[in-house]
């Protein structure tokens, strides 16, 4: 014990760890206390809208005198909303959508808008604490880890020290593990103090901290078995920094090179085109065309499916769904094709510890590609019950009223 | 016989041809260059190859269209993709985050959607390798290899003493490091070089691609000098290394992360559905232009009636619906406009409060250089937009004037009861070839040259600063044995 505290104090004479530790902890504070900010902005924006395009509807519902105008002309937000531990990693949330204002119409002509951030700024890439830890804690490890031998070795002192310690060499992973915990501190230290206060459920955060301490381990286990296999402190540098830009640069790029021409994805213009055809040919064909197949789908109306006017609206949604149908197979096969390639990054992942931590901490906050898909399809079933809930009114099983309208389905955000 | 700071610079490389480190290090990251290059050239040229052919059967579609109601097709409406410019091999910018088609039709400003940044296999910000984030961030960490012992290494072994003896003076050494760091700053400028070459045969612009050079050759001169101003300062090489490796964290990764959070912060914006909100409570009360009953257009009417002198609109030789539907659309177009036009200089604002950053970090400020000259930037995202506009306006406003010409009002009242006024309301096919062809343009580069001048600025700024910083230690060098 005093051992390690006399190591503690000589670490902290070292000016490289003081400023390290400083570097690090200032680092962390800026991006939790951004990731912070950001997040209750995205809070308060998400009521605000909430609270309009409330307002919005009730009032567009109001002049209405049928069902069909009522679906027509009220729009609803659908969003997700923020994890207690978005704070700590962004991930896709900056560039995909987390809200839309949708309504009835085909669904596929509405799912893809993006109500995006600055598309220059989403380019420099985002300060988060999962960038912090991934991306930036490893060089300060390297910084603080790679002369410790070395440095003692060319005071003269290397030998002398191994002699004189109990236990020989092992003094510099004691003295390596001192430096390593004091950095892990300052990280951690003020994650778990914003991970409490955000009310963040332990199983989320304990797996933040395992990432983390993992994460900085594998850094402290290669630089001191590599500072002892190498004497020249700059030659153990540049081997360290070789291996952070390979985890952080070429392996990921490569693999995302390789994933992404293993699985092809579908063209998302030709998706749009396609429901597009599909929604406007009804108006160039029979009413027969667009009733049979929707019919089909859907048996229950098909007493009430006779189309006799030039315009009626049970027609007009028909054709709506006739155009997300058939896209569905585009979208479907768009679909899974980012989850399988999210999965093949996965074991990208296993060859990049910085691929692995962000994908980890992105996990546990929920703003992967995975928590985007499962908003995806809230929208999606919420469009659902939206029909559902029209389709009696358009095809006259129940008489439009204010009292049935009193019942439109409200979106709520499903549980994750 | 060659000049002192020539021979100096000779020993230099030949120290480096000796270092085995120099040697795994450069070939390490002239792989990770050129693969950069080659993927995002490859990209790239697919992107551009398929957004083209998407275009193309996007305009191929409208034209084939049947005789239909003119107003029919305003909202069969039409799409128009986004296509990189040449040189966004060097440097795609915003191309991977923004919209790449956008859907046109009547009353409506729709979004760009399908970024490519959609369906992207996710990986770490850092690892989007791009030949502008390689130059950008990795070559310095070359430079920082090859000469953070420069300096220190002749301290180290007294040499600097000997040299001094010589007939060398301090300027002599300090030139020479310097002059061996420009050589291999010119020899890892020569992919760059290479790609430029072959994008300008493919129709890059030559001057546009110069500059861009000329950029690059600036931004790793800075790093260059820096490199040996701080190698002459520190008191050994490992302190010297992790001074610069430290700058190198501090102005090439942490400084830009923090510039996009600074921004939001200072210049906040306004999101995509706030400003559809916005825009539906300013069209309220601007009538229906559907329905030429509308009191709003009340006025139009009038004028019509005072105009051609009769009495009811039966009697108009034009067809009142397709005229209010051209005013409509035109009034609505002025008033989105109006809020695009806010959303996008908020947005700029913001880019530019993130590019001021670049005072005090030359990646930054490269960085800004590098997306304006290639034409990957926020505002050739607006101009997108904007273009995208323009061409919606003009193939609605003609669909409507075909309405207001070519259809009678009194067939286009009873269409929906009279089969023959429905029929005699169909325009002819051919009026859809009418179609214009759009292609999104890179602003003219004289523009992009007077953009990018601030940022030029910043790293001439830089390149003096760090020059005058070495030229006045070289005079004390040798003095600081103690």
């Amino acid at each position: 014990m005093d051992d390690l505290k006399r190591e503690a104090g000589l670490a902290w004479r070292d000016r490289t760890v003081r400023w390290s530790v400083l570097g690090l902890l200032v680092l962390s504070l800026l991006a939790l206390g951004t990731g912070w900010a950001d997040v209750a902005e995205q809070r308060t924006t998400l009521s605000e809208l909430k609270a309009r395009v409330d307002v919005e509807r009730a009032a567009a519902i109001d002049g209405q005198s049928d069902a069909g105008g009522a679906a027509y002309y009220a729009f609803h937000l659908t969003y997700s909303p923020p994890s207690a531990l978005a704070f700590a990693a962004q991930g896709v949330r900056d560039v995909l959508p987390y809200k839309h204002r949708m309504r009835m119409l085909a669904l596929e002509g509405q799912i893809y808008e993006t109500d995006s951030q600055n598309v220059e700024l989403s380019s420099i890439g985002r300060l988060d604490f999962a960038f912090v830890v991934a991306v930036i804690l490893p060089l300060f490890l390297i910084l603080v880890l790679h002369d410790l031998r070395a440095s003692e070795a060319r005071a003269g002192r290397f030998t002398l020290l191994c002699a004189t310690s109990p236990d020989g060499a092992a003094l510099f992973w004691r003295r390596a593990a001192v430096r390593t915990l004091f950095l892990i501190t300052v990280a951690l230290v003020p994650f778990v103090v914003a991970a409490l206060v955000s009310g963040a459920a332990l199983p989320g955060i304990a797996v933040v901290i395992g990432v983390l301490i993992g994460h900085a381990l594998l850094w402290l286990i290669l630089s001191n078995w590599l500072a002892s296999r190498i004497q020249h402190g700059a030659t153990v540098l540049t081997v360290l920094l070789g291996l952070w830009l390979l985890s952080a640069v070429a392996v990921p790029a490569v693999g995302k090179q390789v994933v992404e021409n293993a699985v092809a994805l579908p063209n998302g213009g030709e998706l749009l085109l396609l429901q597009r055809e599909t929604v406007n040919a009804a108006w160039d064909r029979t009413k027969q065309e667009t009733m049979d197949p929707f019919i089909k789908a859907h048996p229950q109306w098909a007493d009430y499916a006779e189309v006799s006017r030039p315009f009626e609206w049970k027609w007009y949604y028909a054709f709506q769904w006739l155009g997300d149908d058939r896209a569905a197979a585009l979208s479907t096969e768009l679909r899974e094709g980012v989850s399988q390639r999210h999965r093949l990054m996965g074991f990208v992942a296993w060859l990049s510890p910085t691929l692995l931590t962000e994908r980890l901490m992105a996990r546990a906050a929920d703003t992967d590609i995975p928590a985007y898909q499962r908003y995806e399809n809230c929208v999606r079933a919420f469009h659902t019950s939206l029909r559902e809930f029209h389709y009696p009114m358009l095809f006259g099983a129940i008489e439009y009223s204010e009292a049935a309208m009193a019942r439109l389905p409200d979106y709520a955000p499903c549980d994750s | 016989m060659l000049s002192a700071p020539r021979r100096i610079a000779r020993e230099e490389w030949r120290f480096w041809r000796r270092s085995k480190l120099m040697l795994a290090a450069s070939v390490v990251v002239v792989f990770l260059v050129i693969t950069a290059l080659i993927t995002t050239t490859g990209r790239i040229s697919s992107e551009q190859t398929q957004r083209r052919e998407m275009q193309t059967i996007a305009e191929d579609t409208f034209k084939s269209q049947p005789a239909r109601h003119p107003h029919r097709m305003v909202h069969y409406g039409h799409y128009v993709f986004r296509t990189p410019t040449p040189l966004a091999a060097i440097d795609p910018g915003v191309d991977a985050y923004a919209g790449t088609v956008m859907f046109l039709e009547g009353h409506r400003q729709n979004s760009a959607v399908f970024s490519p940044f959609y369906t992207a296999a996710q990986t770490p910000h850092l690892a989007q390798l791009t030949p502008a984030r390689a130059y950008l961030l990795l070559l310095p960490l070359v430079l920082i290899l090859a000469g953070y012992a420069s300096v220190t290494r002749e301290r180290a072994a007294h040499t600097d003493r000997m040299l001094l003896m010589s007939d060398l003076t301090p300027g002599a050494i300090v030139l020479g490091k310097v002059l061996a760091m420009l050589q291999l700053t010119g020899v890892l400028l020569i992919p760059l070089a290479g790609a430029l070459i072959v994008l300008v045969v493919k129709g890059a612009c030559p001057i546009a691609s110069s500059i861009l050079f000329i950029g690059f050759a600036l931004y790793l001169a800075v790093w260059s000098l820096l490199t040996v101003a701080v190698s002459r300062f520190a008191s050994n090489a490992s302190r010297a290394v992790l001074v610069l490796l430290s700058l190198w964290v501090g102005l090439g990764l942490i400084l830009p992360a923090a510039s996009a959070r600074l921004a939001t912060t200072i210049t906040p914006t306004h999101g995509k559905i706030e400003t559809d909100l916005d825009v539906v409570s300013a069209l309220k009360d601007k009538g229906d232009g559907h329905n030429a009953n509308d009191p709003a257009f009340e006025k139009i009417r009038t004028n019509l009636l005072t105009q051609y002198n009769v009495e009811t609109v039966e009697e108009l030789p034009v067809n009142i619906r397709g005229i209010v539907a051209e005013a409509a659309e035109a009034e609505q177009a002025v008033i989105m406009s109006e809020f695009a036009e806010d959303h996008w200089s908020e947005e700029r604002a913001q880019a530019v409060t993130a590019r001021q950053l670049g005072w005090l970090s030359p990646a930054l400020a490269m960085r800004a250089v590098s997306m304006i000259m290639v034409g990957t930037d926020i505002d050739q995202h607006h101009q997108f937009q904007r273009d995208a506009e323009a061409s919606r306006l003009e193939f609605v406003q003609a669909l409507n004037r075909l309405q207001a010409e070519g259809i009678t009002y009194a067939d286009d009242i009873s269409r929906s009861n009279d089969r023959a006024a429905e029929k005699r309301t169909r325009v002819d096919a051919s009026n859809w070839q009418r179609l214009r062809t759009f292609e999104l343009k890179p602003p003219p580069v004289f523009a992009r040259m007077g953009a990018a001048a601030p940022y030029f600025a910043m790293l001439t700024l830089w390149l003096i600063a760090v020059t005058v910083v070495l030229m006045r230690s070289a005079r004390t060098l040798g003095h600081d044995h103690g």
